[in-house]
């Protein structure tokens, strides 16, 4: 049957060479007969082929197409407008959801505030802690709040421990002790894998860490990500920290790194917002999509000003067409 | 004379020489360009790019390189000319609006305009199909679709055309390219997205089919 494909395929090419059908089928004798109507009908779906439009046709149907590409240019120069109000809407939006949560959120909001890792409303206390950071504007209660936050992440922690539960979790702290692959960060056994990223090498007893893993059923945290903090990120405060093994108590390094906390509190601010990424967006919407207010009707500016000087060039060219 | 399957894809290029035809490639922003060179990446970049700031340089360009093919198609399929005109063209502004949307042709800008003109023939022809009311022709009247009125055309080519129009779209696609347009077998294969030997096959039942519908519109 290939063969009959492939010798149908050569008979065409030498018709279409000007060839002479019987000449051609003459090669092929044991196929003449089943090959002769389709040649024949090769034939007839040539003498179907349509010559090239007139020019007519072909001048036509060019300024459509170019008359519909100067619309498309003018739709465009419009919509750079419309992008500048959807930015105010956006704005709008945001402003109305942080609104709306301060109203009427408590009640969520207070039932989130026992949850721990895992639970279907925790992000929502995670959420309304960011909210309440990025309201918070004096730099000292920032601070306290911070330490605050990280206080309830090792109480939250002790009580996964306490439900021996699995759930992500991360908190900061420093490092009390290393032994080998188990660490000790803020009273609190940490078990470094072979997977574990850690930030710095350079991590030792006494740096200020974050961890990010999972609680495991032996009260053991499996670190998968260990960041190094720098100087001045909010730690938890220890003393507070009901952990049995009060290890804790005797890291002079941990207190100093508060101390130092409420001096620095600019960078502390700048650690939290990176590792609360919900902050960040919900606090630089309002300030970026405030500029880009400002920013966008510069740009619209600018854009209409680019997009007019396209469509007078292209006024020129359609111009033409016209001639 | 030629024959008009001769006539285009010899004389058709690749994306290629599109540049020069209009002498695009000789002014302005476009690079400088020896004749006979094919249209690298970066030229066909180039012209996707004009096309997505809608430059009407660029757009005539690729129009002036493509319409008489897309035409041919268009025409070969659906028989009517200005319905065939009016799809061409619709090809180009789609072109435009996909170009604009960033989907447009990654590869063969060819093959993109090739492939978008069999889509509009395949939907016009199920509206068609759908509503068949206008004009009912004495074509019609016995169950074929219509043939255009305009040619006065020989019982002959009257008789393939009905025919033709009883295939099913791919048969009609492999024929249209091969027969219509004059495309080689690689050529066909490379549009159609399919290798060379189920090309073959797929044109041998077409023509099979073909004739055997010939056959019975002459029986009738």
């Amino acid at each position: 049957m290939n063969n009959l494909y492939e010798v149908l395929e050569i008979c065409l090419q030498d018709v279409e060479q000007g060839a002479d059908l019987e000449t051609v089928l003459f090669h092929y004798p044991n196929l003449a007969d089943e090959l002769r109507p389709i040649l024949e009908a090769s034939v007839n779906a040539r003498s179907m082929a349509v010559p090239a439009p007139s020019a007519e046709v072909v001048r036509r149907n060019r300024a459509k197409v170019l008359q519909h590409a100067a619309q498309m240019r003018e739709a465009r120069v419009k919509s750079s407008g419309r992008i500048w109000f959807a930015s105010l809407r956006r704005l709008a939006v945001t402003l109305a959801v942080v609104v709306t949560l301060f109203a009427s959120g408590t009640g969520l909001v207070r039932a989130a505030s026992t949850t721990l890792p895992g639970d279907n409303l925790y992000p929502v206390k995670r959420t309304w802690e960011d909210v309440l950071l990025a309201f918070t504007f004096n730099v000292q209660q920032r601070d306290a709040l911070e330490i605050e936050h990280e206080n309830e992440r090792l109480h939250e922690l002790q009580e996964l421990f306490a439900e021996g539960r699995s759930a992500k979790v991360d908190f900061a702290g420093s490092v009390t002790s290393q032994n080998g692959t188990e660490w000790m960060v803020a009273g609190v056994p940490v078990m470094i894998s072979v997977q574990t990223e850690i930030s710095d090498q350079g991590i030792g007893i006494g740096s200020a860490v974050r961890v990010k893993g999972q609680t495991q059923g032996n009260n053991v945290v499996l670190a998968e990500q260990v960041e190094l903090l720098p100087a001045g990120a909010a730690l938890p405060d220890e003393k507070e920290n009901d952990q049995p093994e009060l290890e804790a108590e005797n890291t002079p390094a941990a207190t100093p790194q508060i101390e130092d906390n409420s001096g620095k509190g600019s960078e502390g601010e700048t650690q939290q917002a990176e590792s609360q990424p919900t902050d960040v967006s919900s606090n630089d919407n309002i300030s970026s999509s405030n500029e880009s207010e400002d920013g966008s009707s510069h740009n619209s500016g600018i854009d209409s000003g680019g997009d007019h000087s396209g469509s007078d060039g292209s006024g020129g060219s359609s111009g033409e067409v016209e001639h | 004379m030629i024959p008009p399957w001769q006539v285009s894809p010899q004389t058709c290029r690749s994306d290629s020489d599109i540049l020069h035809m209009i002498g695009y490639g000789s002014q302005d922003q476009f690079v400088k360009r020896g004749a006979g060179q094919t249209m690298s990446a970066y030229d066909e970049r180039r012209v996707l790019h004009g096309l997505q700031k809608l430059d009407s340089q660029a757009i005539g360009a690729i129009y002036d390189q493509y319409f008489s093919e897309v035409y041919r198609y268009v025409c070969y399929r659906i028989n009517d000319d200005t319905t065939a005109e009016d799809i061409a063209s619709d090809v180009f502004v789609r072109l435009l609006e996909a170009v604009h949307k960033k989907q447009g042709p990654q590869s063969s800008l060819k093959g993109w305009l090739i492939a978008t003109a069999s889509h509009a023939v395949n939907d016009h022809l199920r509206r068609q199909y759908r509503k068949p009311v206008e004009a009912l022709s004495e074509s019609m009247a016995d169950g074929k679709p219509s043939v255009h009125s305009e040619v006065d055309m020989r019982e002959q080519d009257r008789m393939v055309q009905n025919a033709y129009a009883q295939l099913t779209s791919e048969q009609q696609h492999v024929l249209a390219l091969r027969f219509g347009q004059g495309y080689s077998i690689e050529e066909t294969a490379a549009y159609l997205k399919k290798n060379i030997n189920a090309v073959k096959a797929l044109q041998f039942r077409a023509l099979a089919s073909l004739q055997r519908q010939i056959g019975e519109v002459s029986y009738e």
